[in-house]
């Protein structure tokens, strides 16, 4: 039945294929060339490439504290979620295997409410009771947790379960090592990929985070770059560019870290369900 | 466990030992201690969950039951009057086209690349891509859209000089379409993602068994494949319509916060709550979202499980 030169199938990918590369084309050319579009031609196509937007943009002095917000929100999220996560899944595997169910139906729960629910129910909740959490910029960290639970749970559980935990433990335990040593030394080095996978895709996520941090009138880097669209179009463009850079890169990691270690949970890694 | 294996060997005073006392082995006494201490290091998770997901959610639904000032209904029944209605009506629109369109094309895009067998990096291209382009949306993507595709977008300005004129002819990329299209980026590797799995599970067996007993190529689909396919298909269409369904960022960026969509009505009664007291439409809103996204999601799960049947061995 297979014919030898697949024609349809190469016309699809070829199509498809233009349809996503040609976004980020013109995405780089608006950011990288300084040439208005109405002059862009056969003459002008080449000229004025240079990087003084992304260099104007940087130097912006509303731009660092912006990034380096969503830097330390990210950083933040990611400890948080693995705090919280990692002894819970170790432990439900260990010795808890009843509650497995239940806490996975719950780490799903974020699915059914979007952020900007989540936002609405958060401020109806503890404006009054808790303002911290709705004032304060480090207030976004437990939402954010909250966002990243889904495949946070789904990506750890994938990687404790490839594991023989029962008998490492076991092993490590009768041979007199504590279980903080256990801990450090037996179960994270041996969860490496589903650890490093959980940290990046988290990372990821709070980095281009804007429908909780806009609603809530935080300054992240997102909701800088949508500011910044109508003050100076191409500098918004290219800090776009260069998160947009950024998360292929964490996401090219999260490729390389599944083919790499062992015990890779080498499932397809994506934030929805 | 293991010291339990022939208890009746044991005799009763011992057996007290092994079972509960604090003479018997450590194994066996955490596995038979009780069920409280074993909850113990579960209780941070759920008491997070709890603080941060499912009490605001509570509150969400109390306060989109209750009234909006100077009115007897309930905002949930006040959130599906005229003008609240017509932009879930434009929100649900929105992510069934672009739920629909996208599944078709991933699809099509999926069953595409997993039959080229050369050269044999494509497939993890493809899919390695897509795990990106799936994740990606938010600010970026519309940003990279205005850029090809608004007034003065490269791919707008390309197709002008050769003779066709988008926005003359009434596309505009913060409208309807517009945000169909922007959609797709994401939409259409998510399925792809979904149905990757599902077409490599399909057996040559099946399709051999066909072929032998005269099945054709358009037989052997309409019968065998995409029956065996339709729970994946389905599934995949209902979460590409949740993934829709609850996305802001994109349409919000499009059309410089002007959209029509659910969210972005929600974001203008919370932030107006105080002036007109229809705050509580607000949580009416996102209550409904809710509720919409439970449907869908169920519906997802459920179909999800239906196709993992003949993924078996």
């Amino acid at each position: 039945m297979k014919r030898s030169t697949p024609t349809w199938e190469w016309l699809v990918i070829g199509v498809i294929s233009a349809f996503f590369i040609v976004p980020m084309l013109a995405m780089s050319r608006f950011a990288l060339q300084r040439v208005p579009m109405s002059l862009l031609g056969r003459s002008t196509l080449f000229k004025r490439w240079n990087i003084k937007g992304i260099i104007n943009t940087i130097s912006d002095d509303k731009f660092r504290p912006a990034f380096l917000m969503s830097a330390r929100l990210g950083l933040l999220t990611v400890v948080v979620v693995l705090a919280l996560l990692l002894p819970t899944v170790l432990w439900l595997h260990l010795r808890a295997m009843k509650w497995k169910m239940a806490a996975e139906v719950v780490s799903l729960l974020a699915y059914v409410v979007p952020p900007i629910a989540l936002v609405v129910g958060v401020s109806g909740a503890y404006r009054n009771t808790f303002p911290w959490l709705v004032s304060s910029e480090y207030g976004l960290v437990p939402l954010y947790a909250i966002l990243c639970l889904p495949f946070a749970y789904r990506t750890l559980d994938a990687g404790v379960g490839s594991l023989d935990l029962h008998t490492l433990v076991n092993a490590s335990r009768s041979l007199g090592a504590s279980w903080t040593y256990t801990f450090r030394k037996i179960l994270v080095p041996n969860l490496l990929s589903a650890i490093l996978t959980t940290a990046f895709l988290a990372f990821a996520v709070v980095m281009g985070e804007f429908a909780i941090a806009s609603l809530l009138l935080k300054r992240t880097l997102p909701t800088y770059m949508v500011e910044a669209q109508g003050r100076e179009p191409q500098g918004a463009m290219a800090v776009a560019l260069l998160l947009l850079v950024l998360t292929t890169v964490l996401f090219m990691l999260i490729g390389r870290i599944q083919k790499r270690l062992p015990n890779s949970t080498s499932q397809e890694i994506r934030v929805s369900p | 466990m293991s010291e339990l294996d022939f208890p009746w060997l044991v005799s009763p005073d011992l057996r007290e030992n092994v079972t509960g006392g604090p003479a018997g082995s450590r194994a066996s006494s955490t596995s038979q201690r009780k069920s409280s201490s074993l909850v113990l290091p579960l209780v941070p998770y759920f008491m997070f969950v709890g603080l941060f997901l499912a009490v605001p959610t509570v509150v969400l639904f109390t306060k989109a039951f209750r009234p909006v000032t100077g009115s007897t209904t309930s905002a949930m029944m006040e959130a599906m009057n005229e003008s609240n209605r017509s932009s879930f009506v434009f929100s649900l629109k929105l992510s069934a086209i672009s739920a629909v369109i996208g599944a078709v094309l991933g699809f099509v895009f999926a069953l595409a690349t997993s039959r080229i067998e050369r050269p044999r990096r494509l497939r993890n291209l493809v899919t390695g891509f897509s795990g990106v382009a799936a994740n990606l949306g938010g600010i970026p993507l519309a940003f990279a859209f205005i850029a090809s595709l608004g007034a003065q977008g490269l791919f707008t300005r390309i197709l002008f000089h050769n003779g066709i004129d988008l926005y003359g002819m009434g596309f505009k990329i913060y409208d309807f379409w517009g945000i169909v299209v922007v959609y797709l980026y994401f939409q259409i590797p998510l399925m792809l993602l979904v149905m990757m799995p599902a077409i490599e599970g399909l057996r040559p067996t099946w399709r051999e068994a066909a072929t032998n007993m005269g099945a054709s190529r358009w037989q052997y689909w309409r019968r065998v494949g995409l029956p065996i396919l339709s729970p994946s298909l389905m599934g995949g269409t209902l979460l590409l319509f949740a993934n829709a369904f609850s996305a802001y960022a994109t349409a919000y960026a499009l059309s410089s916060g002007g959209s029509r969509l659910v969210p972005v009505q929600i974001r203008f009664y919370l932030q107006g709550n105080t002036i007109t007291g229809k705050g509580n439409l607000g949580y009416a809103l996102a209550a409904w979202m809710v509720l919409i996204l439970l449907f869908v999601m169920s519906g997802y799960l459920i179909l999800r499980h239906r196709a993992e049947r003949w993924r078996k061995a």
